[in-house]
């Protein structure tokens, strides 16, 4: 299921294949979650300010809250429409996150992290207080370079990342 | 080539009456030695402008550094986005983000000499030819450019304008083999003063965050032994300078710590037993010119933090192996 995940997202599945995986995200939420997850993925990629962890929820909270204007749908062909676009967004996200990748070569959190995507996801909370930084002013109390520029080798802690 | 820029330089110093290069100390690596000592012993405040990579984010920052009888103190302020600073004094460290406050102590002094040990000097030389440059001015003062160019590439190009009175860095680039921008950073406002506020560079009253688990380290039978790892692929001229077992926060085990040093930048190799695989991250990331890059290999982490090329820190990652029983 989630090699079918992954297709969908990358654009390779056919009409009917593609039927069937939304299908079964909409009855199975372990699917889903596992959906949303990608999304994830593809967002911390991008490396935003802000990654949202419930967009799907929040959508539908804000969705559902929205005044219904003439003809209302059914609920459940709002949603099928819903994924489809969701889809087709993500493959436009995902395209655009490989072209960067492609082209910041000089940038290599993002290629390494189109290969393992699995870890960029955590890489959030990595850079925060809590990871990078004691290993950086750990490094920092013995690194040679300390002694030659001073207080100003603290500025990779200071630095916005 | 390098003998035509001293030449040059030297009947630029006689024709000007400038006396700094008949200072035995201001030959090529003299000024390295000059930049370590200011670092240590100059009293100044200031503004300067960091960029991570060529055309990336900009961030300004006020800094301070005092030296009295209780020892060295020194603030770091960044000026944008999220107020983040360091406040060090002596071998103490206060990590300030936001309403965060988290204290770090250090456990030893590593700022004993100033001064670059002879040794330290001879490696730099092993590792890097050295250059003077152009003379230059920077934040309104007269600088010295010297240029580290490495004599290979699993290391940076490192290009210092040093103020020529004090020897204090006050522009510092670091270049990869093509020439990029990796990082820069550069004072734009300095006063080298002695009457400097010294409110500027008090800790503030701050609890700590997530407090160094103590019992881990009291505990002798946690700890790793760092003689029993080998690091084998590290680029030819890096000593092994330091090795220690140091708690870290949020670890039920202390973490082990390997230096490296090629006497100009450092290569750390932290060693610790992975924790919930929730709360690891592997892979390559970095802060301008420091890279980090964490693997699991077995049932350890092994976290490489340098100011070298991407590759070097993988390589080196890759390379590191329990030798004990």
């Amino acid at each position: 299921m989630k090699q079918d995940i992954s297709t969908l997202m990358d654009g390779e599945l056919f009409e009917d294949e593609a039927e069937l995986v939304l299908n079964k995200m909409k009855k199975d939420k372990a699917t889903h979650a596992e959906w949303e997850t990608y999304h994830l993925i593809g967002d911390a990629l991008r490396q935003p300010d802000h990654v949202c962890k419930k967009f799907s929820a929040n959508f539908h909270e804000r969705l559902s809250a929205e005044p219904t204007v003439f003809a209302p749908r059914s609920r459940v062909k709002k949603t099928v429409r819903y994924f489809a676009l969701s889809a087709a967004a993500s493959v436009m996200a995902l395209a655009l996150v490989a072209w960067l990748s492609m082209q910041v070569a000089t940038e290599p959190v993002s290629i390494m992290a189109s290969a393992q995507p699995q870890n960029e996801i955590r890489a959030a909370s990595y850079s925060g207080p809590n990871g990078v930084n004691d290993y950086l002013l750990a490094h920092h109390d013995y690194s040679p370079s300390t002694g030659v520029h001073g207080a100003a080798s603290y500025i990779h802690t200071v630095a916005e990342k | 080539m390098r003998l035509n820029v001293n030449c040059f330089l030297l009947l630029t110093a006689l024709m000007s009456g400038n006396g700094a290069l008949a200072d035995p100390l201001r030959d090529d690596s003299g000024w390295l030695n000059a930049m370590a000592f200011a670092a240590h012993r100059t009293n100044y405040s200031g503004t300067f402008v960091y960029q991570d990579g060529e055309g990336g984010h900009v961030d300004v920052s006020r800094i301070t550094h005092i030296l009295d009888a209780a020892g060295e103190h020194e603030r770091l302020e960044g000026l944008n986005g999220v107020p983040r600073e360091i406040v060090s004094s002596n071998n103490q460290v206060w990590l300030y983000v936001g309403d965060r406050k988290i204290r770090i102590q250090k456990r030893h002094d590593a700022r004993t000499f100033p001064a670059l040990l002879p040794e330290q000097i001879a490696t730099v030389k092993e590792n890097y030819s050295i250059v003077q440059l152009e003379e230059d001015r920077v934040a309104g003062f007269h600088v010295h450019t010297v240029l580290f160019k490495p004599k290979d590439n699993l290391r940076y190009t490192h290009k210092m304008w040093a103020h020529t009175n004090s020897g204090l860095l006050l522009k510092a680039v670091v270049l990869d083999e093509r020439s990029r921008i990796i990082e820069q950073y550069a004072f734009t406002q300095l006063s080298l003063v002695n009457d400097i506020d010294r409110s500027w560079v008090l800790p503030k009253e701050a609890e700590p965050e997530a407090p160094i688990n103590l019992i881990a380290q009291n505990n002798p039978s946690l700890e790793l032994k760092t003689q029993d790892w080998q690091v084998d692929a590290l680029p030819a001229g890096f000593k092994r300078t330091m090795e220690v077992c140091r708690p870290m926060r949020n670890r039920t085990h202390p973490v082990a710590q390997l230096v490296f040093s090629d006497g100009l930048v450092g290569i750390s190799v932290f060693i610790e037993t992975t924790r919930e695989a929730a709360n690891i991250s592997t892979g390559l990331s970095n802060r301008g010119a420091i890279q980090i890059f964490s693997k699991v290999s077995g049932d350890k982490l092994i976290t490489v933090v340098g100011e070298v090329p991407p590759r070097t820190v993988m390589q080196v990652a890759d390379s590191v192996r329990y030798t004990g029983q």
